[in-house]
């Protein structure tokens, strides 16, 4: 199954994981670590948004293990991890 | 006049680092892409400079983008990442031959040209990190309009010479003498490496008034401790802003009536002594007009 990640658990930083899904599961978002309980769903959205920006509309399960990063760098995090998944980068 | 006292490098791919380096006000950042990033990390260094420069904020700070070098296949990704989100300029290393100054023009000026940016904005800062670098700095510093600064380089530069870093620096003399005259010829800014024993402060004073004393204007940071050392270096203190003022206030009386020369405290002052005084006020940042009222 592939896999790519970005990022680290470094402070104010969170490591983002790109896997392959099943077919037709769309694209599934599970956050953990310091921020997950207080800022998960803003976290989501920010993870759906840059998927979105990148047009990616396959199957995929992306995790963020997080250690306080704030949300550019999630943003930044998540395009490097699918752009990786999708073979090219920026 | 922008001052470039100090120019902190912040490693590309460390947020913690890139989100607060501004906060340790020095006069400039580097976000920095070549060293500090290892080669498989390049690419998320860049995205995460690239929102740190949409997103981020760096107060008073001049912000460059250290780039890999033009001997490499990364620096035009490098340039196409982040020239278009607002970098006031690009550093690049191990810089030996004009011509790639050229090429790198002509590249920055296509990324300007898609983004909407005024061609030619884009500042570069040489750093000359080999003796055929140092050797070439006045054609280095003249090869486009964009230079801003040319700097001579620190533990590549003295590999390159065959020596090492001593205490002293003495194997540095030359070079930095090279980069100042070179820079100065070129009407550039000269800037100096940076200082790497890190909890030497006296060592770092002494260095820093070393090379304030040749010509240099700022240097390299790799500390945010190193900041106020080094700004307590560059500033000139208020007795000295105090005489600068009564010479450019000085000079600018004689020239209303029509003299040639006048004193202060007793001594002739002339045109050097003028604009020495009038750089000090740049330095102080206090412009000629509000001497003059």
């Amino acid at each position: 199954m592939k896999t790519t990640s970005a990022g680290t658990i470094e402070s104010m930083d969170c490591l983002v994981t790109v896997t392959e899904g099943a077919s037709g599961n769309g694209i599934a978002v599970t956050i953990t670590g310091s921020s997950a309980t207080r800022f998960g769903t803003a976290m989501k959205k920010t993870v759906l948004a840059t998927v979105k920006e990148l047009q990616y509309t396959g199957d995929i399960s992306i995790a963020v293990q997080d250690n306080g990063a704030l949300d550019l760098v999630l943003a930044a995090r998540t395009k490097a991890a699918i752009l990786r998944f999708l073979g090219g980068v920026a | 006049m922008r001052l470039r006292r100090t120019k902190l490098y912040l490693p590309g791919n460390n947020p913690n680092m890139l989100l607060r380096g501004h906060l340790f006000e020095p006069d400039g950042v580097i976000l920095d892409l070549e060293d500090a990033v290892a080669l498989s990390e390049k690419d998320t260094a860049r995205i995460l400079i690239q929102q740190v420069l949409k997103r981020g904020e760096f107060g008073n700070c001049e912000v460059t983008v250290r780039i890999n070098g033009m001997d490499t296949d990364l620096w035009r990704k490098d340039i196409e990442a982040v020239v278009p989100f607002g970098v006031h300029g690009v550093r690049v290393p191990k810089v030996e031959d004009p011509r790639e100054m050229q090429l790198l023009d002509e590249a920055l000026s296509e990324i300007e040209d898609k983004a909407g940016i005024a061609q030619g904005s884009t500042l570069v800062f040489c750093l000359l990190e080999t003796a055929l670098g140092i050797h070439r700095a006045y054609d280095i510093a003249i090869s486009t309009k964009r230079i801003a600064a040319i700097c001579p380089g620190g533990e590549d530069l003295t590999a390159d010479l065959h020596t090492s870093r001593s205490d002293s620096g003495v194997e540095l003399v030359g070079p930095r003498r090279m980069v100042v005259l070179a820079a100065h010829a070129a009407g550039v800014c000269a800037l100096d490496t940076v200082f790497s024993r890190i909890a030497d402060e006296e060592g770092l004073r002494k260095e820093t008034e070393f090379v304030k004393q040749l010509g240099f204007e700022g240097k390299s940071v790799i500390h945010p401790n190193q900041i106020p050392i080094i700004h307590s270096v560059f500033t000139p203190t208020p007795k000295e802003i105090d005489t600068a003022k009564r010479i450019v206030a000085a000079a600018a009386e004689a020239a209303r009536r029509g003299l040639g020369a006048v004193q202060v405290d007793g001594k002739m002052v002339d045109r050097p002594v003028v604009k020495r005084a009038a750089f000090t006020l740049q330095r102080a940042g206090i412009t000629e007009e509000e001497v003059q009222g």
